[in-house]
């Protein structure tokens, strides 16, 4: 239900509240609370706060869609690999996987954000997003691989003693064959668990990078709603429409996803249905 | 011992690794510290001949670099702030250290004490009206990121209501007659964003205390202990209880890391002049040996808790020790 909601709304906001407005095409006063023409009120330069709210939602969902993807494919290469080549190659694998969990990833990503930046340049559109939110998409997945990757690796250490990956090395498949046809397939219901755990997680990261300046105010994000609310003191102000519902939307999507991916977790997670 | 030493030795393994990956970054980083140096009009040629010395930047990059670097970093010298006019990045650090701490420190007593009792709680008399409403807010809470709780907290009690004050550790321009004024005054300012970082934390924790106990109460020793007649409060405290707190140890610890990125934030809210303001204040100035500073001690107080933890967890369950 929530999420065929945000899904539509992140799909067509053009149909539903109009173009995302500027600062030229502001069609309210400046921070007005909720009225009949603007039922969200408005922010400081007369923007209507549901079209922002509305558009937020397809920027938010989309960065959250991309860094899950470069998560979960980061994650998984490296807890197939680590887990069936085994040895020393699963020995530094799984050392820099515990250091990255181990890591405060969000202060790396902080300080890889702005590199990132400043390497790829900021300002042009790439595949019709900002490259301020590429270096997000970017950074949320070099920094939040490491659980998937843990998870993925102790599955495939059991499936690498089943008696089909032997038979397939009989046969005489290669590394590459088996893991790509043999254990891939076999992981790929674990993997989709997880990737909902994660797009949940990316949202709120995407929320909290963005909340800190990193986001594009050109394109904005629920978080970048966030971070402009407190740029101009909305909590002090008392202008809760400012950023309640934006704040609402975040809370929605990461509970939503959060319940759903635990719930698949334990249908498909062999090692948490075996516990019940 | 063995365990003692071999725990040591990974905590000092990977505080190594943090060093180099930060020493990568600052290599990585756009522009050297002696091309940001030179691109400053009034900086002397001279100054810039002292920083290409101090790194060695017409050495090559490994390992005289990596040493000098190693051997600056062991010494505690973390380079000068390009922001706060060249001041020494450990100066600066050590400054917000303490509001950092006071916040935290409190926020996380608070957090564990309530979340693991609560979460107890809610375990033991599952399906009760403190389990259903807990477990509700208790996942919200979670799903919720700390800067907006902090938002919307200051929203009711500071500019609705006006109990509190909106920002800052003490009210700005205000002089005191007495310590007690100023402590009061402290306290005052506390209250909302050690609140905010409470809640938040006891959302995590009551949950994943309450998955713990659920598991402990499935264990046979606990249907022994039933079945020999023992008072099921009694369970509870000495049977259930001990083992349930063992894997919460661990992971509070293991979710230091997190609270560290929600503790930036929340101190953004609330202007407290801590590390995550200055991280953010570092961030926004691109102010790099700042920030990387920041990050240095983070996770190296991020591994020694964790290492911390450890340790406990190795005297209260021996198990772990082989």
């Amino acid at each position: 239900m929530i999420l065929t909601l945000f899904a539509v709304l992140a799909l067509i906001p053009d149909l539903l509240v109009g173009a995302l407005q500027t600062a030229v095409s502001a069609t309210g006063g400046r921070l007005q609370p909720p009225t009949v023409q603007h039922l969200l009120g408005t922010d400081e330069i007369g923007r209507d706060m549901l079209n922002l709210t509305v558009h937020g939602t397809r920027v938010s969902m989309l960065i959250g869609l991309l860094a899950t993807a470069i998560t979960v494919f980061l994650g998984g290469v490296i807890g197939v690999v680590a887990g069936f080549v085994g040895g020393r190659t699963d020995a530094i694998l799984a050392r820099i996987t515990d250091f990255f969990l181990v890591l405060p990833t969000f202060v790396l990503a902080l300080i890889l954000a702005p590199i990132i930046a400043d390497v790829i340049g900021t300002g042009s559109v790439f595949l019709g997003v900002r490259t301020t939110l590429v270096v997000i998409v970017i950074v949320v997945g070099i920094t939040s691989w490491a659980s998937t990757a843990r998870i993925i690796r102790a599955q495939t250490l059991s499936l690498k003693e089943r008696p089909f990956v032997d038979r397939a090395r009989v046969i005489g498949a290669g590394p590459t064959h088996i893991m790509v046809r043999h254990i891939l397939p076999n992981v790929v219901n674990l993997i989709v668990a997880n990737a909902v755990l994660v797009f949940a997680g990316a949202v709120l990261t995407e929320t909290t990078l963005s909340f800190v300046g990193l986001g594009d105010p050109f394109q904005p994000s629920w978080g970048q709603i966030l971070n402009a609310a407190e740029e101009i003191g909305a909590p002090s102000l008392g202008a809760w429409w400012y950023f309640v519902p934006a704040g609402a939307c975040i809370v929605l999507v990461v509970f939503a996803f959060t319940l759903v991916g635990t719930a698949l977790d334990d249908l498909l997670n062999p090692r948490r249905r075996s516990r019940r | 011992m063995r365990f003692l030493a071999r725990r040591v030795a990974q905590a000092l393994l990977t505080i190594g690794f943090i060093v180099i990956v930060n020493f990568v970054l600052f290599r990585a980083m756009p522009g050297s510290p002696e091309r940001i140096l030179a691109r400053n009009p009034n900086v002397s040629p001279a100054a810039i001949q002292q920083t290409r010395e101090r790194w060695g930047i017409d050495k090559p990059l490994i390992p005289e670099q990596l040493v000098a670097y190693l051997v600056a970093t062991a010494q505690g010298d973390l380079g000068f702030s390009f922001s706060s006019r060249g001041r020494p990045v450990t100066e600066v650090i050590a400054g917000r250290l303490g509001p950092t701490l006071l916040l935290f420190g409190l926020g996380e007593v608070i957090a564990i004490v309530v979340g693991l009792g609560l979460g107890a709680y809610t375990g033991w008399r599952r399906g009760g009206p403190v389990d259903l409403v807990g477990n509700g807010v208790s996942l919200v809470l979670y799903s919720m990121p700390y800067f907006l709780l902090g938002m919307i907290l200051l929203l009711v009690f500071a500019s609705t209501l006006h109990w509190l004050p909106t920002f800052g550790m003490t009210t700005l321009g205000r002089t005191y007659d007495s310590a007690l004024a100023y402590l009061g005054d402290l306290a005052a300012h506390l209250v909302l964003p050690v609140a905010t970082v409470a809640l938040g934390l006891i959302g995590q924790y009551s949950i994943l205390m309450r998955s713990s106990i659920i598991e402990t109460l499935n264990d046979e020793y606990i249907t022994t202990a039933r079945a020999k007649g023992i008072p099921s409060g009694r369970i509870l405290r000495a049977h259930a209880l001990p083992n349930a707190l063992l894997p919460a140890v661990s992971l509070i610890a293991i979710n230091l890391g997190y609270v560290v990125a929600g503790a930036i934030t929340v101190e953004v809210v609330f202007n407290w002049p801590g590390l995550g303001t200055l991280t953010i204040e570092a961030l926004s100035a691109r102010d790099y040996p700042v920030l990387q500073g920041v990050f240095l001690a983070l996770s190296i107080s991020v591994v020694l808790a964790n290492l911390f933890a450890d340790l406990i967890y190795g005297r209260l369950d021996p198990r772990v020790r082989s």
